[in-house]
């Protein structure tokens, strides 16, 4: 930076910025000029400078000057949005030399010093911390801003508050009440600003309130007895109220008058049993019905759901049965339901089941004379992150769970049963040892009835290689045509 | 009754639901709009009471008639406590008048069970829907769902409130079965398993109508039965992941008047709930798993932290390199929580991790120091042995906070 051209376009003196737009604007030509940290004496007030009038006087002609030469003359400052918005947040905090230190910071991240936004760096501490407590202040006044109502007959506002915030926020918050109060008018007075919302618009005024408004309110009282009742005496822990919120805010909310009396009630017996005192001298009653008469009418869970069979109930929702006409010609057996079926209660709702509904057409099969189960009824699965992922069923899971597929098989009575895939084909021919591929070329006979192997649809889904993919559907719409001609009376 | 004493009665026999937050919510203004009511998708607390818990929400129960006999609840049909019962307007008009005066952020209603499932859910779902429809207010609903209701009106509670509940209260099938008679832990479930049938249509099909958009929760009662904490947590990762709900709520039991013999007379420690809730938060944010944090039977320790317990109990992954681990496993040494993890990982695209900025980001110095190694810092490897680490860094026992979202992790 050569100290000529400062001279020239940037006299030595105050620089006043009453906001954050207006600091923004004398950042903007600042940087773009090289002028350093050192070198700018920042002004909140331009009543602060009583003694440096002239200076001032100076430095807002060159301001003006400034603004029209500069935006041409240098080359343009790129700030991101996100550091904008951070210096903007920060300019909130109250701290007599927050224009220095934004500049600083502005500066330094303007020589590719990037660190200075990090909480590692010095100065990026302070300015998150600032941003910190502004936020926090945002968030408090949003929180702990009480409106009263005023009487109708006094026309707007309806709603008046009183606060006083530690830092400059509130016009943000004002922003706040806006989206919250839709068309309805109310006033938030502070020690140094009032905003108003006649219910379309924001006013802004200086102060107009000295201190709170009292308006007797009869809302007052119903929330002190909500908060007097919501309070669960068994739990007393007064310390982590106070350290929630800050003494300054207590003063101002009408329930801090009520808290010493709901401490020394429950440090006296209240404690025992949860109840507030109010409740616990009213007169109670019973209800007088009888055991069976509050049982719920509840749809007679079929038996299976009641099935402790095995553990696997416990950590699925319903068991799913099978689904079809009562006596269907074919029956097929998948392994168990999946994540939707165990939330729907059916068998094949899932991408397998759109899966099998496609091959079933394929097939040329009657669905209307199918009937769709599984070898386990309830859901098996272990957990991968959030999601429920189907586990395969252990052997002794699926021999306690025979007993359900072989009342099914007694009560439809199906000619053909197809196997699709291991688990189902080891439950239909109740041997743990079998190896699908080596049913899968012909039908076997099994207890009378002729079973056929094939493919479970998910396998058809998930195998990763394409042609394998093609390959099993092909095979397990081979093998439903297959099980569809021994129905109608077709060779083996 | 005075609508006082309504309040007065209807609010002690709420007050043992430990659900409070108002968050989740999507974004919503009356900005220029008919009506009132706006949500930020963060929640507010808006005061906090002497038992160290926050108030965001009117928290009332529709009525505390209830026909069930459920043991450890106050509001039992064979408890003799004074009963209210509010009507639709007057519960709208509370929410609505204390809405205005910025006390709350919303409505949180349950209910006794009253004549039967259906119609008390159907009274639910008239407040709501006058609230939305008639008040034409945006800010935040919360229903609890009767389980036994009819899927028609669960949906039609969807529709109103952001979001819903299920409570399951207990942890096991028989704990259920022997304090809570009436109550089914298959219909419980069920209700979950439609909500969140219900929930995932909407996200498949954004045109779907609107249906409870801040997801479901549920609550467990803890110290009501015997079950330990690997139980607690175990169902409710089998919850989380079945009904992939927002948040499991733990509620400490608390003794209520005229106690049945079938509950315990004294409540178990509030750090029992607190280390449930720290647990909690590391299988949701942290990707733990109840297997992890509890590798047998038995409860949370008491005395450290469930992260600080599992890394004495894991010496083997640590001391960490903070200059190459990866995010999630930084976030798993004790005293760096998730936004620290984060600031660490962007740092070091800057500059190499060094031990001093560790407290500059506020670690806990003394928990994290055992764990990590830096650019200039290398621990004494495996000197200290665990117990040893773990009595200097045993919390004097105390109550906490208990809501651990609110503090650093
Ligand atoms: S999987 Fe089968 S055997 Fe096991 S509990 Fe369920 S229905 Fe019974």
């Amino acid at each position: 930076m050569s100290g000529a051209a400062s001279a020239l376009d940037w006299p030595a003196g105050p620089v006043l910025a009453r906001d954050f737009a207006e600091w923004r604007e004398a950042a903007r030509r600042l940087i773009v000029r090289r002028v350093p940290p050192e070198s700018i004496q920042w002004m909140q007030h331009a009543g602060d400078a009583d003694l440096l009038s002239d200076v001032l006087a100076d430095a807002g002609a060159a301001n003006d000057a400034g603004a029209e030469s500069a935006p041409h003359a240098a080359p343009a400052l790129r700030v991101p949005r996100a550091l904008m918005a951070m210096l903007e947040c920060a300019a909130c905090f109250r701290a007599i030399d927050r224009w220095a230190f934004l500049y600083r910071v502005l500066w330094r991240w303007q020589r590719g010093e990037q660190e200075v936004l990090s909480m590692a760096d010095e100065d990026g501490a302070r300015l998150q911390a600032m941003a910190k407590a502004v936020r926090r202040e945002e968030h408090d006044m949003h929180a702990y801003l009480r409106f009263r109502e005023r009487p109708e007959d006094k026309g707007a506002p309806r709603f008046v508050a009183w606060f006083e915030p530690a830092q400059d926020v509130l016009p943000q918050v004002a922003q706040h009440f806006v989206r919250r109060m839709g068309r309805i008018s109310w006033m938030i007075a502070t020690p140094d600003a009032t905003v108003l919302w006649d219910g379309a618009q924001l006013h802004h005024a200086a102060a107009l309130l000295r201190g709170p408004a009292d308006i007797e309110d009869e809302g007052e009282a119903l929330w002190l007895t909500y908060y007097r009742s919501i309070f669960n005496p068994a739990r007393l822990n007064a310390d982590l109220m106070h350290s929630h919120i800050t003494t300054r805010f207590w003063r101002h909310l009408s329930e801090a008058a009520v808290v010493p009396e709901m401490v020394a009630q429950a440090a006296t017996g209240a404690r025992r049993t949860g109840q507030s005192k109010a409740v616990g001298r009213r007169s109670g009653t019973t209800i007088p019905v009888s055991a069976e008469q509050a049982q719920p009418e509840r749809e007679q869970p079929r038996n299976l759901d009641e099935c402790r069979r095995c553990e696997l109930w416990q950590n699925a929702t319903q068991a799913v049965a099978g689904q079809g006409p009562r006596h269907a010609k074919i029956m097929l057996v998948g392994e168990q339901p999946g994540d939707q079926e165990d939330l729907a209660g059916k068998p094949f709702v899932g991408p397998a089941g759109e899966l099998l509904e496609w091959a079933m057409e394929q097939a040329g099969m009657d669905r209307r004379q199918v009937y769709i189960t599984n070898a386990v009824k309830h859901f098996k699965w272990e957990l991968r992150g959030k999601r429920r992922l189907h586990k395969t069923p252990a052997q002794r899971e699926v021999l306690a769970c025979h007993y359900w597929l072989q009342e099914e098989l007694n009560q439809i009575g199906p000619g053909v049963v197809v196997a699709l895939g291991s688990t189902a084909l080891k439950s239909v021919l109740q041997d743990g040892g079998v190896n699908l591929k080596d049913y899968m070329d012909e039908p076997v006979q099994h207890e009378g009835r002729w079973v056929v192997a094939t493919y479970h649809p998910a396998y058809a889904l998930r195998v990763p290689d394409a042609q394998a993919r093609e390959d099993a559907r092909a095979a397990i719409v081979a093998a439903l045509r297959t099980a569809w001609r021994l129905t109608q009376g077709g060779a083996a | 009754m005075e609508l006082t004493d309504k309040l007065e009665i209807l609010a002690d026999a709420a007050k043992y639901d430990a659900s409070c937050a108002s968050s989740a919510a999507p974004k919503r203004s009356s900005e220029g709009k008919d009506g009132i009511g706006a949500t930020n998708g963060m929640g507010i607390c808006h005061s906090y009471t002497p038992d160290g818990r926050c108030v965001s929400l009117l928290k009332i129960l529709l009525t505390n008639f209830c026909i069930y006999d459920c043991q450890y609840c106050v509001n039992r049909r064979t408890s003799n406590v004074p009963r209210a019962r509010f009507s639709v307007q007057e519960v709208v008009k509370l929410t609505v008048d204390f809405y205005l005066r910025n006390y709350i952020e919303g409505l949180f209603l349950s209910s006794g069970i009253i004549q039967s499932a259906d119609y008390t859910m159907e009274q639910l779902v008239a407040i709501a829907r006058e609230l939305r429809e008639v008040h034409q207010f945006r800010g935040y609903i919360h229903l609890k769902t009767i389980p036994d209701a009819d899927p028609a009106l669960i949906e039609a509670a969807g529709r109103y409130a952001d979001r819903l509940s299920v409570n399951i209260e207990l942890p096991t099938q028989s704990s259920i079965e022997r304090l809570a008679p009436e109550k089914s832990v298959h219909t419980i479930k069920l209700a979950m398993g439609a909500i969140r049938l219900k929930l995932d249509e909407k996200a498949d099909e954004p045109k779907a109508p609107r249906f409870a958009p801040a997801g479901q929760s549920t609550q467990m009662i803890v110290g009501a039965d015997a079950s330990d904490d690997q139980r607690i947590l175990s169902t409710a990762e089998t919850l989380y992941g079945s009904y992939k709900l927002k948040r499991v709520y733990y509620s400490a039991f608390s003794p209520i008047p005229h106690s049945p013999k079938s509950v315990p007379l004294a409540p178990p420690p509030l750090l029992r709930e607190h280390r449930l809730y720290q647990a909690d938060f590391l299988l949701r944010g942290y990707g733990f798993q109840v297997s992890e944090l509890l590798p047998q039977s038995g409860n949370l320790a008491l005395d450290i932290d469930p992260k600080l317990a599992w890394a004495l109990a894991n010496r083997q992954h640590f001391p960490l390199d903070l200059n190459r681990a990866d995010l999630a496993m930084i976030a798993r040494v004790p005293g760096i929580g998730l936004l620290n993890a984060k600031r660490i990982v962007e740092l070091r695209r800057m500059r190499r991790v060094r031990y001093a900025d560790l407290s500059r980001l506020r670690c806990s110095m003394k928990k994290v120091a055992p764990f990590v190694i830096t650019a200039d810092y290398t621990p004494a490897r495996d000197t200290t042995p665990s117990e040893t680490l773990r009595r200097a860094m045993a919390e004097r026992q105390q109550q906490l906070a208990l809501w651990p979202e609110l503090q650093a992790a």
